[in-house]
C-alpha cells in the first residue's frame, strides 16, 4: 500500500474535519466537535496559523483518486524551563489503514521536525482509558507527567472566560 | 497597593527569568530550568513569538526587599482544539510572595482572559500540580474544571533520549 506524508493544504480541510470527527467518535465524544470547515480554513491557513497539519494520503491504485487516511495536527508551545516544544494536538489513522506503519512514520516525521525546529520535547495529552495509545507511546519511551510529576489539566470554558475577562480590576 | 499590569518588553526578560526560577523552586523542580533570559528574549520577541507575557509592576516606593519593581507575570500562548477552535494556554502565573493578597494574581488572570476573548479564543487551559491546593482552589473558584479528574487526561512528553530514538527508528507495533 503506497502512501505519502505531506503538509496539509487548504483543499484538505474537509478531510481534516472528517478525520477529526472520526477521532472524536473513537474517544466517545463525537458530539463535542463544533468546529467547522470555515474555522479550520481561517485558523490554519490565514496570516497567523493557530495550527499545522500533516496528512497521510494513499497513492492511487486505480482511477478512484487519492484518499486521505490519517493526519496529525500540531503547534508550537513554550516551556519556560526548556524552551520550545512541539505539541501534538490530534493524531489519527482511519481504522482500516492501521498496522501498516503509517502512525510510526508520522511520529518519526514529527520528532524529526521537532529537532529541526529546536524543540526540546514533544508533548500531548492522552486519556487514561486509551490503553492502546498509552502503550504505543510508552513503547517509544514517553513519560507520563501526570503520573510521574502530578500535573493535572485544567480548563476554563467560554462562559468562565468571559466572566474573568469582565471582572472588575481589584 | 498600586500596581500596573502591562505587556512585557524585551528588557523585562531578566526579571521574567528570575521569577520563572522562583516559581520552579516553589514547584520543587529548580534543576529542571535550563534556559536563561537570552532564550526568552529570542523566543518571545522575534517576528513570530512563541509566547506572550504580561507583567505586574509596582512603583519604586513599593519595590521588593531585593529592590525589584516587576513582581508578577503571566506567560501564555495560543493553542488549538480540533473540537472547539482557538484556545489560550496559560503556561505560568506567578506573584512574588511578599506581594500576594493585593489582587495581582486575579488581575493578571482577568487580563489574560480579556486578551483571549479579543482573539476569539473559546477556552483557556493550564496545568497545575496535584499538591498545589492554593492554586487548584484559586482556579476552581473561577470556574475551571479539572479535566484530569473528570475525563482522565494525562500529560505525556518525549524529550532527550526518547525524542532522539523516535527520530532514528520506529519499533514494529
Amino acid at each position: 500500500m503506497e502512501y505519502k506524508l505531506r503538509k496539509a493544504e487548504p483543499k484538505d480541510v474537509p478531510d481534516i474535519l472528517r478525520l477529526v470527527k472520526e477521532l472524536a467518535k473513537y474517544e466517545e465524544m463525537e458530539n463535542q466537535v463544533t468546529l467547522t470547515e470555515q474555522d479550520l480554513l481561517e485558523d490554519g491557513f490565514g496570516d497567523t496559523p493557530f495550527y499545522h497539519c500533516v496528512i497521510a494520503e494513499l497513492q492511487p491504485q486505480s482511477s478512484d483518486g487519492l484518499e486521505v487516511v490519517g493526519f496529525a495536527m500540531y503547534y508550537f508551545t513554550y516551556d519556560p524551563w526548556v524552551g520550545k516544544q512541539l505539541y501534538l494536538e490530534d493524531f489519527f489513522i482511519t481504522q482500516e489503514y492501521r498496522g501498516l506503519g503509517i502512525g510510526s512514520h508520522i511520529m518519526r516525521h514529527l520528532s524529526d521536525l521537532a529537532m529541526k525546529t529546536r524543540c526540546s520535547g514533544m508533548m500531548f495529552v492522552v486519556a487514561e482509558n486509551n490503553e492502546s495509545s498509552i502503550q504505543f507511546y510508552k513503547r517509544r519511551g514517553a513519560e507520563d507527567l501526570s503520573q510521574e510529576e502530578g500535573w493535572r489539566l485544567y480548563r476554563f470554558d467560554k462562559e468562565s472566560l468571559v466572566k474573568m475577562a469582565s471582572a472588575r480590576e481589584e | 497597593m498600586d500596581y500596573k499590569i502591562r505587556a512585557a518588553r524585551k528588557e523585562d526578560c531578566k526579571d521574567i527569568a528570575r521569577m520563572i526560577m522562583e516559581l520552579a523552586v516553589f514547584e520543587k523542580m529548580p534543576d529542571q530550568v535550563k534556559i536563561s533570559y537570552k532564550e526568552l528574549e529570542r523566543d518571545g520577541f522575534c517576528q513570530n513569538p512563541f509566547f506572550e507575557c504580561l507583567i505586574a509592576e509596582v512603583s519604586d516606593a513599593h519595590r521588593s526587599k531585593c529592590g525589584h519593581t516587576v513582581v508578577g507575570y503571566a506567560l501564555y500562548f495560543y493553542t488549538y482544539s480540533t473540537w472547539k477552535g482557538r484556545t489560550v494556554y496559560l503556561e505560568d502565573l506567578y506573584v512574588m510572595p511578599e506581594f500576594r493578597g493585593n489582587g495581582i494574581g486575579k488581575s493578571l488572570m482577568s487580563k489574560v482572559a480579556k486578551i483571549a476573548a479579543e482573539k476569539q479564543c473559546v477556552r483557556l487551559q493550564l496545568s497545575v500540580l496535584d499538591w498545589n491546593s492554593p492554586a487548584r482552589d484559586f482556579y476552581a473558584a473561577k470556574g475551571a474544571q479539572d479535566l484530569t479528574d473528570s475525563e482522565g487526561w494525562h500529560f505525556i512528553r518525549f524529550d532527550g533520549l526518547s525524542l532522539d530514538n523516535l527520530v532514528k527508528e520506529a519499533p514494529q507495533d
